[in-house]
């Protein structure tokens, strides 16, 4: 057992890796004979190209050699992922495309439509049965709606009167309806699991609600009984926007959880925020799993040209940033010329939308023409995505690549739409940005746009100095920025040769680098889950976690994304978040996420001769824990404070003498994973 | 709100109609009563860039009406402040405040630097010194340097209401994060949780990481107060209706806080949703919902600290305005100028203060957005001045000239 109690200097032969093939077989002779370093070169690549080591990970990584597993990870496409897929599985929607999504699960907006007659039913029963759910809650609503109208009330007191009686009536059905759905709780529990999903199409929705929408424990029983398609249905009955939001969710902490293609995960992580959409705008929550999976995670690796022109194109981020709405002042949508067909110029065919300018979500705005530019995506592209706020551009490039994108739209976002562009939005006329031309192009002048954005020196310098944050420190050294820059706009914006140059500089694997990085909640409660190798059967506990400490997924408002900077991250709420996460994980207090095996048995603690209750055991399971989570490097401080509680009958589970009941150790875990060395990196 | 819950000299709950009482009558009144609690600042941010031309609505401006032909509040429907002003209709609870004197708006008010950025101009606005970003601390926190703790209480004398600290927070004075005071703490109420938490306490008290190291111990401190004050006990006044939403919890909980003694110095608490490019609404909508929500709250919050309130100063603040003319999607984009609005105890309020400076073409910035006319700093140094009684303001505001003598003077 080794314990570096805070010397740990990173050894000059992990440098040697930085120095290319050749030096880093010198180097690879000189760990053999050193085989302390090149452990903790593994710990060093675990914890910065994956979200944390599981155990044996790090022993798996010394062996085949810090390098080779790099390269590896590079190409996640020759990784075997079957133990994550198996895991994905029963979420359905991660695999539908966006227009299955909105039908399976529909939105307010259809539910409306079906109700005032525009639209039929489904005939499917289980989708049907999610469609009655919804309106019948949907004219409740309209019901109260209109009762409220007919008796307006006279004065504020009387409206307040008028709503408390109105919620007590509903509190008062909603209690009959839980009741009864309690009652049917025993009685579906009590039928054989295949025929459950039937018994519940026959409820009344009232009470179909209350059962899916409570939180009892024989609600989860039946859940966990059913088929996906049919725990979804069950799902959806309540809520069916929640049940896509829910699986994305979910589908993230797994993916980053037992993903083996760990870069690829953390580079996906690294580029969603860096093209952050917010999941609670609109439509976007039906857009992202799409998103995600289609447009970030396949460039997540590759040119970062590509990436970008995916995401321009995507109808997340042209939903997010309104960009679909932008009209160019001076195009025949706003000018209201009606044109039969005919083209533009230069050569692409006219396709007018049907309805165009789009119905407004907002009733009021309805058949009042648009006709003007919407900055947002202009402004965001090149403040966030390429150039950076410094990267030497004005407002009036801000105002030109507006018009250039202008055209850049979507047909029926909320019914799950695609791209497309739309020359009767698009501004005619040359365009200047960067003080680059522009000719007209129609959708050309965009990417052409994206080109050059994509090639500047500022893009290359401030996504590589983002990409240096996330992976060696919070203000990274200008010089591997510089060398990664420069291989950025050498290589065309190859986001594997920018990552090898910056693993092959020496700053990389300085001493200071090791373990300097403060863990996001998300790097946290990820690499918490991997340490203790949990067997995650419902993430619920750890994204509630994840909200609490101020990093919900797919959370983050505003475009900038999420800080990966330390400040952000280590405040008294947050960390007292941290603390209670690793006591309920390690106590199995999380629903849904056991304790994990090697907690309970105390795995690695009694080397498989000894029974767990010597006296020594809370020492014993102290250092173990330490070795298995930290890797050894504790601090004398906190190791220390362990130990003074180690005699605490509330830690232990008994005095020290008293060698009867097994020490606890839950506690002891949780307090390895939440002590000051497990918040970082 | 038309009556607020002040405290009489012989200590019965009285109701008055404070609308038909000056300001400084009810404030008199309760200045023999008050207990020395000590002063305090509270500030609110409106992330995302606030509408402030559809928020206090220069109604008499003809051009404001010619620029936003399908957004503009109605000159009939907007609640009227001083015959050129008026408040967005949703904002019928602060207008109360307005009309009994205890809130003072300032327009066309903002920062120096001129970026559109939302991230670099909160920024700017919560270090304090726009345009330049080395500064590593928040002006807040710096406004605590040359004060006087009140009493030994330091953990909760600088605190903000969310899951992490802002910019505005950090530096060198300890300050905390607060998200839901329900669960600050170790193991939540369990009693059996005590051990853990004082070797998690340990571990962080001696931790060599400084960071780590200085959060843990503000964070147990504060947790350690919070417990035997227990705020929790401490329910909203009679009146104070807060909605419902994450920015109400907030200030509800921050008056628990300032409630149970803590020692609350300066306070912070934010409310996103204001960044409307596209259907911003007029008198309905987007703008108007989270008005509802923004004006609810700050006024349950006001009657909510009870006799508190008068040594309570309140300011708001937004990174920019947005655009004087709407844009193609009856919206506005990101613009200059804004409103800030300050309420409290001792806020000579029912006046807007600041210069106008007009809303034609050539008064508007850059042709487009309402022109700044007061500096954001000249209206928080006031506060810091006047209120908290910071002296030095150079250190709190460096590299800003300002003396008293430059100040809007909404504090008497």
């Amino acid at each position: 057992m080794r314990r570096m109690h805070n010397n740990f200097l990173l050894p000059a032969l992990c440098a040697g890796m930085s120095l290319g093939l050749t030096v880093a077989a010198i180097g690879k002779k000189k760990q053999e004979t050193a085989g302390v370093s090149e452990h903790q070169c593994a710990v060093h690549v675990l914890n910065r190209f994956a979200f944390g080591p599981r155990p044996g990970d790090v022993d798996h990584v010394t062996a085949m050699g810090a390098d080779k597993w790099f390269e590896q990870q590079l190409h996640p496409d020759q990784i075997d992922d079957s133990g994550l897929e198996a895991r994905l599985m029963p979420l359905r929607t991660l695999r539908m495309e966006t227009r299955e999504m909105v039908e399976n699960f529909p939105p307010q907006k259809v539910l409306k439509a079906i109700a005032e007659g525009r639209e039929p039913l489904p005939r499917n029963p289980a989708k049907r049965a999610v469609y009655e759910a919804q309106l019948t809650r949907y004219e409740e609503k309209q019901d109260r709606k209109q009762a409220a109208a007919t008796n307006p009330p006279s004065d504020a007191t009387a409206q307040t009167t008028a709503s408390n009686t109105a919620s007590d009536d509903e509190k008062a059905r909603r209690r009959e309806a839980k009741l009864y759905a309690d009652l049917k709780a025993e009685e579906l529990l009590d039928l054989p699991p295949d025929q459950r999903m039937k018994e519940i199409l026959k409820m009344p929705p009232d009470e179909q609600r209350a059962l899916i929408g409570g939180n009892s424990s024989q609600k989860n029983e039946i859940l966990q009984s059913m088929v996906p398609q049919q725990s979804e249905t069950a799902m959806a009955l309540n809520n069916p926007q929640q049940v896509v939001t829910s699986e994305l969710m979910q589908g993230k902490l797994l993916r980053d959880t037992y993903s083996e293609r760990q870069l690829e995960a953390v580079m996906a992580d690294f580029w969603f925020n860096h093209f952050n959409v917010f999941v609670g705008k609109g439509a976007d929550r039906y857009m992202l799993t799409s998103y995600e999976r289609d447009v970030i995670r396949p460039h997540a690796l590759g040119k970062f040209e590509d990436l970008l022109v995916a995401t321009a194109k995507s109808p997340a981020m042209l939903f997010y940033l309104d960009n679909w709405l932008s009209v160019g002042p001076g195009a025949d949508a706003a000018l209201g010329i009606r044109r039969q067909g005919g083209k533009r110029g230069h050569g692409r065919p006219n396709r007018y939308p049907r309805n165009w300018p789009p119905r407004q979500p907002n009733a009021n705005m309805k058949g009042k023409n648009r006709n003007g530019l919407n900055e947002n995506y202009g402004r965001e592209l090149m403040e966030l995505h390429t150039l950076g706020v410094n990267g030497g551009y004005t407002q009036r490039d801000v105002t030109e690549v507006a018009r250039v994108f202008t055209g850049w739209t979507l047909h029926e976002p909320r019914q799950g739409g695609d791209f497309s562009f739309e020359e009767r939005l698009h501004e005619p006329g040359e365009k200047t940005v960067l003080g680059k031309k522009i000719k007209e192009n129609g959708e050309k002048e965009g990417l052409e746009v994206l080109h050059l954005l994509a090639h500047q020196p500022s893009t290359a310098k401030f996504v590589c100095s983002k990409l240096a944050m996330r992976f060696v420190s919070d203000n990274p050294p200008p010089a591997l920025v510089n060398r990664m820059a420069d291989t950025f706009l050498k290589k065309d914006g190859d986001i594997r040769e920018v990552l090898r140059t910056m693993y092959q500089s020496p700053e990389f694997w300085v001493p200071e680098a090791y373990r300097a990085k403060v863990k996001t909640p998300l790097e946290f409660v990820i690499s918490a889950l991997r340490a203790t190798s949990a067997d995650v059967q419902n993430p619920a506990p750890a994204l509630g976690a994840l909200q609490n400490m101020g990093m919900p997924l797919y959370g983050m408002q505003p475009p900038t994304g999420y800080s990966m900077k330390a400040e952000t991250w280590v405040n008294s709420s947050a960390l007292l978040g941290r603390m209670n996460f690793a006591l309920a994980l390690a106590n199995g207090k999380l629903k849904g996420i056991p304790t994990a095996p090697s907690i309970v048995l105390g795995e690695g603690i009694t080397n498989g001769t000894q029974s767990p209750n010597s006296p020594t055991d809370a020492h014993r399971a102290l250092a173990a824990f330490e070795n298995a989570y930290l890797d050894g490097t504790v601090s004398p401080q906190t190791h220390d404070a362990i130990l003074k509680q180690l005699d605490d009958p509330q830690i232990t589970g008994r005095k020290l003498d008293d060698n009867r009941r097994p020490p606890n150790l839950g506690a002891i875990a949780g307090l390895i994973l939440g002590s000051p060395e497990f918040q970082k990196r | 709100m038309s009556t607020r819950r002040i405290f009489m000299r012989n200590g019965a709950l009285a109701l008055v109609g404070t609308s038909a009482l000056p300001a400084f009558l009810s404030r008199a009144v309760l200045a023999a009563e008050t207990v020395a609690h000590g002063k305090r600042l509270v500030v609110i941010f409106q992330r995302g860039a606030a509408d402030g031309l559809n928020i206090v609505v220069p109604f008499e401006e003809q051009s404001y009406y010619a620029m936003r032909p399908t957004i503009n509040i109605p000159r009939n429907a907007v609640l009227d402040l001083d015959g050129f002003f008026g408040l967005h209709p949703s904002m019928s609870a602060l207008h109360d405040l307005w009309k009994q004197k205890h809130l003072a708006i300032v327009h066309a008010a903002g920062s120096t630097d001129v970026t559109r950025s939302h991230f670099d101009a909160q920024d700017y606005m919560e270090s304090g010194t726009p345009g330049v970003k080395a500064t590593e601390d928040g002006w807040l926190n710096r406004a605590l340097h040359a004060l006087p703790a009140t009493s030994d209480k330091a953990a909760f004398r600088a605190i903000a209401m969310g899951p992490s600290l802002p910019r505005i927070l950090s530096g060198s004075e300890p300050a905390v994060a607060v998200n839901n005071i329900n669960d600050f703490g170790v193991g939540g109420k369990n009693p059996k949780a005590a051990p853990m938490s004082n070797t998690f306490e340990a571990m962080y008290e001696h931790s060599v990481d400084t960071v780590l190291h200085g959060t843990g111990q503000e964070t147990f401190d504060a947790v350690k107060m919070l417990k035997s004050a227990d705020p929790a006990k401490y329910t909203p006044a009679p009146g104070a209706n807060y909605p419902r939403g994450r920015f109400a919890d907030s200030l509800k909980q921050l008056a628990q806080l300032i409630k149970a003694d803590l020692g609350v110095q300066v306070a912070f608490a934010d409310i996103g949703g204001w960044d409307h490019h596209v259907n911003e609404g007029s008198t309905q909508g987007q703008l108007a919902n989270v008005l509802t929500t923004f004006s609810q709250s700050l006024a349950a919050f006001w009657t909510d600290l009870g006799n508190l309130a008068e040594e309570t100063v309140v300011v708001t603040m937004s990174e920019f305005g947005r655009t004087a003319r709407e844009n193609g999607n009856r919206g506005t984009d990101h613009g200059h100028a804004n409103a800030m609005f300050v309420f409290g105890g001792p806020v000579k309020g029912g006046k807007v203060y600041g210069k106008w400076p007009g809303l034609d073409s050539s008064q508007l910035y850059e042709g487009r957005d309402l022109t700044v006319t007061t500096d954001f700093r000249r209206v928080l140094s006031e506060a810091v001045y006047q209120h908290l009684g910071n002296r030095k303001l150079d250190a709190v505001f460096p590299g800003f000239e300002d003396t008293p003598g430059k100040f809007l003077n909404f504090l008497g």
